[in-house]
């Protein structure tokens, strides 16, 4: 008893004191490897996935994302929609909602093979030396609804399809624009996807839409950090089911100075984690729980990652002290 | 005979250093010698406050010297461009009475002290003329001050800092503020900032911060290791001591500390009331309120003031060490976390009052004001409503630099230790 207590500290310390930006690099690059080439070695975690683990990249998944499945099951014709059909539409539903609930937004901030790739357009820059450009505030109030906006019409427009009132070439109209159905496959040599279909009127309006957005989601990720992630449909209904997530950003209020750490270095913009000292479950829409925000905080606990209500990672002064020297060296 | 005839110029110089050197050391010899088991790393200080102070030696600099006359200004910045930074901010009576001249009589004694020394001819500390000054706007007599320093002769940039923080648009403008600043140092020094020589500056400077945060972090102990008195010696001498050479006696001390910390070492009784000071900062040789508090049995535990706490503390967090992101950075370290009274609102200091109360396990709180400093006394009220809700005892002290008021200070301050010592009988 008495010499599990002190380890059980050493550990703690050692996780809290991490070089965390090091630490998160090569989580990602796992977790990206795992999901664009684990089907190569017969991995398929199913169609449930609470993050882009493109399915149209047939070879490589080792999962697909919810929301290709959930586009197609919301498509069929309205008399098996609303029939039989319907159990298995909520059933998918509650399947992707228990994988999302481990992790919360965590899936965004250190699986999505997107999110990863954005993360690696943005060192690309940083090695160059070019400075990252953000948005005023006033921007940002407007931009961040736009996810909700994607998330209604994802729903909408299948359901649309299936009612007949729009053409099946429509058909997922998410997937159709998503920059992740155009890139994840070239990483598995697979460049089909980048077509444009001229096949009928809606399918060239449609996947030509879609080479614009994925150009825009190259050029916009390189040189806004974490450029998709506002306007990701995933991220929005990820929100909506956040309550009963296992993995949470903490926040004690009255620890915090208010120094603005933490919001200086969010991909994000989250000016909240800086000037909320009310809220104390602190994650926000656009959050992606990188949870760099952590890593950054100089004050002893005022933020920390729980699991199941147990801390895993607490802001330290010591940590904070050890990992802004590291970073003041990196480079020498 | 030997000056044939001509006029001896009569110096106000040897007068004035007598005077000032002086004042330096009654205080220090009270520092020292009214107290027992001085550690023995303060020595350093010690001799550089009655070398500098009293003997009137030279403080030799790097580079250009850039004065500041607060806080906000970014140091960092101005170490990076390979010049000196010299916090001009002056505690002394004497060069608060030659600052009268420029002032009207009821203003701060800190602005005063400024100014005064600024027009003397003989400054102490005696770091050299500054090549530039930078003056942050921040509260109205500082903001005067920049005409009438531009008028004794010197160079001063005025240094555009916002009196609302919570609103982005504030921290936009200080950014571009500060931007504007690195520009203007650029100009002086004829440097260019590059990525490593502002992350060689900010290394330095974090470095200096971390051994303060140590030695802040030794002030939780109960019962303390550590005077008050001592610790805002050490945080004043980083207004014109050698930032490496200070921060190295800093870790020196630190080390005293664990050291005594191991050995159980008191450097006050069990019972000493544990004071939390904060208000108009206290600035050698104006240490008049610390040195009564300490000299009645109390303890400083903590403060929140700018020339100590809110000096050192707040550490900047950088995302991406290129130098827009490094400058923008910093301009977020010397606005968001400050807590000067200048601002709209107060509720920062409020909660950082409240959070050095809890952490530092203090009895009670010691607001000084310097009279005339209108934002200290006009937060007064709210702040005082505060410490009333949570069942804190405060004193609020307005006072100035004039030692005529140290007898009736004295009555005061101990019938507030007093009621402090017999709350915390009561409630054990």
């Amino acid at each position: 008893m008495n010499s599990t207590k002190p380890r059980l500290q050493a550990l703690r310390d050692a996780v809290n004191h991490v070089q965390f930006n090091r630490f998160r690099f090569w989580f990602q690059f796992a977790a990206f490897v795992l999901f664009v080439y684990g089907g190569y070695i017969s991995i398929n975690l199913g169609s449930h996935m609470p993050f882009f683990s493109c399915g149209y990249n047939q070879e490589g998944r080792a999962g697909v994302c919810y929301l290709l499945p959930l586009q197609h099951q919301l498509g069929q014709p309205w008399p098996r929609l609303f029939g039989m059909a319907g159990i298995a539409v909520l059933t998918g539903f509650l399947m992707f909602a228990l994988w999302f609930i481990v992790l919360n937004k965590g899936w965004c901030g250190f699986v999505c093979p997107l999110g990863t790739l954005q993360d690696w357009l943005t060192a690309l820059r940083r090695r160059i030396g070019i400075r990252y450009s953000t948005y005023s505030q006033g921007q940002f109030a407007q931009l961040t609804r736009v996810k909700y906006l994607l998330l209604a019409l994802l729903v909408l427009i299948p359901l649309g399809i299936g009612g007949g009132l729009f053409s099946h070439n429509m058909s997922p109209p998410f997937c159709l624009i998503c920059p992740a159905r155009m890139i994840l496959p070239m990483f598995t040599g697979d460049f089909s996807q980048f077509t444009v279909d001229f096949s009928s009127k809606t399918s060239m309006i449609m996947t030509a839409t879609g080479v614009s957005v994925m150009s825009l989601f190259l050029v916009g990720s390189f040189v806004k950090k974490r450029f998709f992630c506002f306007f990701c449909p995933m991220s929005a209904l990820h929100y909506l089911l956040s309550k009963p997530a296992l993995l949470k950003l903490k926040k004690d209020g009255s620890k915090c100075t208010r120094c603005g750490d933490c919001y200086n270095v969010c991909d994000m913009e989250i000016k909240e984690i800086a000037d909320d000292v009310r809220t104390a479950n602190i994650m926000t829409d656009d959050c992606t729980l990188c949870l760099k925000c952590v890593a950054s905080c100089p004050e002893k606990g005022a933020l920390q990652a729980s699991f199941a209500g147990i801390p895993i990672f607490v802001s330290t002064e010591e940590g904070f002290i050890k990992r802004m020297g590291k970073g003041a060296h990196h480079g020498k | 005979m030997e000056n044939n005839g001509k006029v001896i110029p009569i110096h106000a110089e040897p007068y004035g250093r007598s005077r000032q050197a002086g004042e330096a050391q009654d205080v220090l010899s009270h520092l020292v010698e009214d107290f027992e088991d001085n550690p023995a790393s303060m020595q350093y200080f010690y001799d550089l406050f009655r070398r500098v102070y009293c003997h009137g030696e030279e403080v030799p600099h790097r580079g250009m010297l850039v004065g500041t006359t607060c806080i906000q200004a970014p140091e960092e910045l101005i170490y990076a461009f390979g010049a000196t930074p010299m916090r001009l901010c002056n505690g002394s009576y004497h060069y608060d009475q030659k600052g009268a001249d420029f002032m009207p009589s009821k203003s701060c004694s800190l602005v005063k002290a400024t100014l005064g020394m600024l027009s003397a001819e003989t400054q102490i500390p005696k770091v050299g003329k500054p090549d530039m000054i930078v003056n942050p706007t921040t509260c109205d007599q500082k903001k005067k001050s920049s005409a009438m320093i531009g008028g004794m002769g010197y160079k001063v940039y005025d240094l555009e800092f916002p009196n609302v923080k919570e609103s982005e648009a504030s921290r936009v403008y200080w950014q571009r503020s500060v931007r504007q600043f690195a520009a203007e140092l650029r100009t002086l020094t004829g440097r260019k900032l590059t990525r490593k020589n502002l992350k060689a500056a900010m290394e330095k400077t974090g470095r200096a911060q971390a051994a303060f945060r140590t030695l802040h972090n030794f002030r939780r102990k109960s019962p303390s290791l550590l005077l008050g008195k001592d610790a805002f010696l050490v945080t004043n001498a980083y207004f014109f001591d050698d930032i490496e050479r200070w921060t190295l006696a800093v870790e020196k001390l630190n080390e005293e500390l664990a050291q005594r910390e191991k050995a159980g070492f008191k450097a006050v009784q069990s019972k000493a009331p544990r004071v939390l000071f904060t208000g108009s900062p206290p600035i050698f040789p104006n240490l008049k309120l610390p040195l009564l508090i300490e000299e009645a049995g109390g303890v400083v535990v903590a403060d929140e003031t700018c020339s100590a706490n809110r000096m050192l503390y707040d550490m900047t967090a950088v995302d991406e060490w290129l130098v827009n992101d490094m400058v923008d950075s910093l301009a977020d370290k010397y606005l968001k976390p400050c807590t000067c009274p200048i601002f709209t609102k107060n509720e920062d200091r409020k909660r950082r009052l409240l959070a050095l109360m809890r952490d530092f396990n203090a009895d009670g709180v010691v607001y000084q004001a310097f009279a005339g400093c209108q934002v200290y006394e006009m937060e007064y009220r709210s702040v005082a409503e505060e410490f009333n809700r949570m069942g804190i005892p405060m004193l609020y002290v307005e006072t100035d630099y004039s030692p005529d008021d140290k007898g009736q200070l004295s009555t005061r301050i101990e019938a507030f230790l007093e009621s402090l010592k017999n709350r915390k009988k009561q409630r054990a």
